[in-house]
């Protein structure tokens, strides 16, 4: 980060606080590397405020850009619907996100923000992981989804779906 | 999404202020996932998660009901066809609008009710239709509401173990139907997901419940192979853990059959046990693995010593020759083996085919093109012309090999086209070589001939003095053979669109027959008999070659070898500059060549291509040496020679022709022979087999034809040219030595009144052998040359015969009595000139025919003969009133008459000035 040919730019969270990133760091994000494009070299100077996102999660956000600088960009899109999609993490990736709910809910919706849609990816792989196994009431509990099924509602679902109860 | 925030309201109530700011803060601080990125995290979650999640809300029951995710579930496994969705799609859309058509037209009444029904369409249509499908016809669904549940629960009750034969054929029961996916899905889930959970979970191959459920192993491969399906939708955590469990099973209990396999093998347990692992292993997946231990240790792969050893080919041949009777036995029993393997083969095996073609490969590799390689590669090194014909050979015994065989399936088109790939293969690495081998066999063979003959002929030339000489004395029968060859000559014609196409090459079996005795078969017996064959019709002599018995009956429908024979019968007298008998011998060559290489043509694709241009080039070679080292050096010879006649040094001029001349039109009608031998062969060997184009103005061989053509046209209007001089020569000279004095100018009648025949108004000797020699050349022209190229000759012949009789006129003295004869002399030319049926020759010898009458006319009437001399008219424009005045003059009695005939030319003149 010391490097010296490194332009830096200069981040502003939501609440006031500023943070110094690289500029290919900082391009992890899409919005930033389109703004920074489109704005050109007036862009260095300024201050871009990232109004969604609070320091904290800025600065998880920064450090998981940091990490991840060297990847290729990433491939082409996929037909989506026939890829095979692997929920496997890998192991830096899984240590990062061993943050409470609340920051990881944050994270996602930072990198959804930003447009880092690795990041993004691991974010709801680890959400995936997280409510795996768990009872649509515990599912409720963590997403905080009200129930609003009648009784001969939820006794339907349940027919329909017998044949993916567990084992 | 599901809205925390009203989760959040307070509770209706007394609570405290201060508690519902305490909950709101704290839920505040709670962030909420948009639902884009919930769609995300249900993709990562596995399927029974994504049901739990349903269950949680109405919106999120909506979006994990989601078509689209339930069928790009079902492509995954590949059992969504796009094609039928919008087939039943479409068909759902226009039952429905006639449904709405009936409901407008049953109008009134109960419209909304009819209206539902519609609205609810595939529901309940689609309903019926499975419920006509399902075995469990009895499981109807007792409550209906929206359709959905119904399908769920068939799919569910029918799960495991209640009917495991319905789980074999879970996928072909899959149907494609829009907005369905997640119940179809769901029947496979139900069916699968249990063996596939606990399989995942099994440490050892004892364990799982698929070996315990089912326990033949037909039913466990096809289960095998539907869980290696279903895997392919797996992509939930730990997926590839699950898949390795999965493959290593398989591949146990692939191993497991392949022994079984194998032991059924070697006790060649056919309809038992090698039957059935055969297809448990094709079930389980494809059955690659049956099939290369069914090869590996085919025993028709280790016993080859049985089937012949391939140097009998060579060794059983006369010397330097090839034999391939051993060959064919040897395709034979390779053919029966096979054929008996075919049958085994299908009934050990689902896919017979496959395993058919493979195993052949495997005996193509390992005999047939050890076999074959075997052979050429000796033969190659032995004898360069056995090793052509056993390349040929041996590919046709190839392609009738897999023509003969007998595969599983009776596709007629796949064995042909198996059967070129066969060829291809067997022969790819022998291809190259043999086609340069061929093409430099046959140049070197046509330049020997060439060089061979001309050996010959020079030493002949040596030790006889004169060629032309010695055939000077055999006219009879050159005259015999001109005849004869006009005949064969007009053959071409009449016979050509009949010829059958196939006759000399088109069927294998000929091709092997003239392996076989292709070195008789050539006309080398040329030379023999000379006096015995020639007989005097055009046929085909029994007598012609007697070493030969197959050709006579075959000749006929052959027109090269029609053709060859009966110039065989009538050239040993013509010892020509160049000669048939060196043409027709490489023709025949060149046709061998090319029908060896034309077996090859059928193979298509690059090599086929290759094959058919070393065709032409067989082809293009023959018409070069034959062409340029050949005619064309004979040509300029004969050229030579008649440029070197003078005739006033030949002492004998008693024949009616001369000599050069008649060798050299002898060579222009065996040019032409030649050129229509080429023009058949072109036609027969490479049009009518499409080797060649006809109307590609671009092919090679097209334009080595033109190019022959043309040199031969050159060469003979080079010819003719020079010859004509010489025959001008020979006119004059007849006339010069020849003709009497006496012959226009008797001596006076009376005093020989005896001996003298006066009634002999005939004309002279002297025109007699003029027109006879004249004729003779013309005529020997007719048929073999171009019609135009005949006019233009037969033109220039006349218009000089006319300058020299003009020439020979003005030396002649001539009486009136004499005048008679002349008259006759020049009518006779003037009969000959009309044969030749040219306008403009005509008017000259018809002037000349006049112009003779005005020494018929008397002294006395010299004004007569003035106005005659006068008359322009008369003549034609041929001759002007000076030129009818020199001849004039030529009149015996010139000086007597010439004043009066000049006072009443120019007297008149005289008078008025």
């Amino acid at each position: 980060m010391a490097a010296t040919d490194a332009t830096m730019i200069r981040l502003q969270s939501n609440d006031n606080h500023t943070i110094d990133v690289e500029k290919a760091v900082a391009e992890r994000s899409l919005l930033i590397k389109n703004m920074l494009e489109d704005l050109g070299d007036a862009a260095v100077s300024e201050t871009i405020p990232i109004p969604n996102v609070t320091e904290s999660v800025l600065r998880k956000v920064i450090e998981w850009c940091e990490h991840h600088r060297g990847d290729p960009p990433a491939t082409n899109e996929d037909e989506s619907d026939t890829r095979k999609r692997t929920t496997e993490i890998e192991e830096w990736d899984q240590k990062f996100m061993q943050v409470d709910q609340e920051m990881l809910f944050e994270i996602i919706l930072a990198s959804n923000y930003l447009d880092i849609k690795p990041l993004l990816d691991v974010g709801c792989k680890t959400v995936a992981n997280m409510i795996k196994g768990k009872s649509p009431e515990e599912i409720r509990k963590t997403f905080n989804i009200t129930n609003d099924f009648t009784p001969e509602e939820e006794e339907q679902i349940r027919r329909e779906n017998e044949w993916a109860e567990d084992r | 999404m599901s809205n925390f925030k009203r989760a959040s309201q307070p509770p209706p109530g007394r609570s405290s202020i201060l508690s519902t700011l305490q909950a709101t803060t704290m839920l505040d601080t709670k962030p909420v996932l948009p639902a884009e990125i919930l769609v995300s995290i249900l993709d990562y979650l596995p399927v029974s998660d994504q049901i739990s999640f349903a269950k949680t809300s109405r919106r999120m029951k909506e979006m994990v009901y989601d078509d689209t995710r339930w069928i790009s579930r079902l492509r995954s496994m590949g059992c969504w066809d796009e094609a039928e969705a919008r087939r039943r799609f479409e068909e759902a859309i226009k039952r429905k609008r006639e449904a709405a058509e009936r409901s407008n037209a049953a109008a009134a009444g109960n419209t909304p009710l009819a209206a539902k029904r519609t609205t609810l369409f595939d529901a309940g249509q689609e309903e019926e239709r499975r419920k006509k499908l399902a075995e469990e016809a009895a499981r109807a669904p007792e409550i209906r509401v929206d359709g959905f549940e119904t399908l769920s629960l068939h799919a569910s009750t029918r799960n495991s173990q209640e009917d495991p034969s319905t789980i074999l054929d879970i996928y072909k029961n899959v149907r494609s139907i829009r907005g369905y996916a997640r119940q179809e899905y769901g029947k496979v889930y139900g069916a699968l997901a249990p063996f596939y959970y606990d399989l995942a979970q099994a440490k050892s191959h004892t364990e799982p419940a698929v070996f315990k459920a089912f326990r033949d192993p037909e039913k466990q491969a096809q289960m095998l192979r539907n869980l290696q399906r279903f895997f392919q939708n797996d992509w939930a955590q730990g997926w590839n853990e699950r898949g390795e469990v999965l493959t290593n099973m398989c591949n146990i209990f692939e191993n497991a059959v392949l022994r079984e396999f194998e032991q059924g093998y070697e006790s060649w347990d056919v309809d038992g046990r090698m039957r059935r692992y055969a297809h448990v292993l094709h079930d389980l997946n494809g059955g690659n693995a049956a099939m290369d231990v069914f090869l590996s240790k085919h025993p028709v792969l280790n016993n080859r010593e049985a089937l012949g050893n391939p140097m009998d080919c060579i060794n059983q041949a006369p010397e330097d020759g090839i034999t391939l009777e051993p060959s064919r036995a040897f395709f034979k029993a390779m053919a029966i083996k096979i054929n008996e393997q075919s049958a085994v083969i299908t009934q050990i095996f689902p896919d017979a085919e496959t395993v058919f073609w493979s195993l052949l490969d495997k005996v193509r590799e390992d005999i047939i093109g050890e076999y074959i390689t075997t052979i050429l590669d000796e033969s190659h090194d032995r004898n360069l012309e056995a090793y052509l014909k056993g390349a040929s050979g041996l590919f046709e015994q190839c392609m009738a090999f897999v023509g003969s065989l007998d595969p599983p399936s009776k596709s007629k088109e796949s064995l042909e086209k198996h059967a070129k790939d066969f060829g291809l293969k067997t022969f790819d690495p022998h291809l190259d070589l043999y086609f340069r081998e061929e093409l430099d066999f046959f140049a070197k063979y046509a330049e020997r001939e060439v060089l061979n003959w001309e050996q010959k002929l020079s030493e002949q030339d040596a030790t006889v003095e004169s060629f032309y000489m010695g055939s000077f004395n055999r006219r009879a029968d050159k005259n015999d053979f001109l005849s004869s060859f006009k005949k064969v000559v007009m053959m071409p014609v009449t016979v050509l669109p009949t010829i059958p196409i196939s006759s000399p090459f088109g069927s294998g079996k000929s091709t092997q027959a003239v392996a076989a005795n292709g070195a008789t078969s050539r006309p080398d017996s040329i030379s023999g008999t000379p006096g015995a064959s020639r007989t005097t019709t055009p046929g085909v002599g029994g007598s012609l070659e007697p070493k030969t018995g197959p050709l006579p009956s075959e000749a006929p429908t052959d027109e090269l070898k029609a053709k060859a024979a009966l110039m065989a019968n009538r050239l040993e007298g013509i010892k020509s500059l160049f000669s048939i008998e060196v043409a027709l011998d490489m023709v025949h060559n060149a046709k061998e060549g090319l029908g060896r290489v034309a077996v090859f043509i059928r193979l298509g694709g690059q090599a086929g291509e290759e094959a058919r241009e070393q065709c032409e080039a067989i082809f293009i070679t023959l018409l070069k040496v034959l062409g340029q080292n050949h005619v064309k050096n004979g040509f300029i010879k004969a050229v030579d020679h008649l440029s070197n006649y003078k005739a006033r040094e030949v002492s004998d001029h008693d024949q009616a022709g001369v000599a050069p001349l008649v060798t050299f039109i002898e060579l222009v009608n065996v040019g032409d022979l030649i050129s229509q031998m080429i023009d058949v062969f072109y036609e027969q060997q490479l049009a009518a087999p499409k080797i060649s184009d006809r109307n590609d103005f671009l092919d090679p061989a097209g334009l080595a034809k033109k190019k022959w053509e043309q040199m031969l046209d050159e060469s003979v209007a080079a010819g003719l040219n020079k010859g004509i001089d010489v025959l001008m020569d020979e006119v004059e000279y007849i006339c010069a030595t020849t003709q009497l004095p006496t012959d226009y100018n008797p001596p006076p009648a009376s005093q020989e009144k005896g001996t003298q025949q006066d009634n002999d108004i005939g004309p002279t000797q002297t025109a007699k052998r003029v027109k006879e020699l004249v004729a003779s050349h013309t005529n020997m022209l007719v048929g073999s040359t171009e019609k135009t190229m005949l006019d233009v000759f037969n033109g220039e012949v006349g218009l000089r015969l006319f300058t020299a009789i003009c020439k020979h006129l003005k030396r002649q003295r001539i009486s009136t009595e004499g005048a008679i004869k002349l008259i006759a002399d020049t009518t006779l030319y003037f009969e000959y000139i009309r044969g030749l049926k040219n306008q403009d020759l005509l008017a000259y010898f018809k002037a000349l025919r006049e112009l003779s009458q005005i020494y018929l006319i008397d002294a006395k009437h010299a004004k007569e003969m003035a106005t005659i001399i006068a008359d322009g008219d008369r003549f034609g424009g041929i001759f002007r009133a000076e030129e009818v005045y020199e001849y004039a003059e030529r009149r015996a009695d010139w000086y007597q008459v010439k004043r009066n005939v000049e006072r009443a030319m120019y007297g008149m003149d005289c008078a008025i000035m």
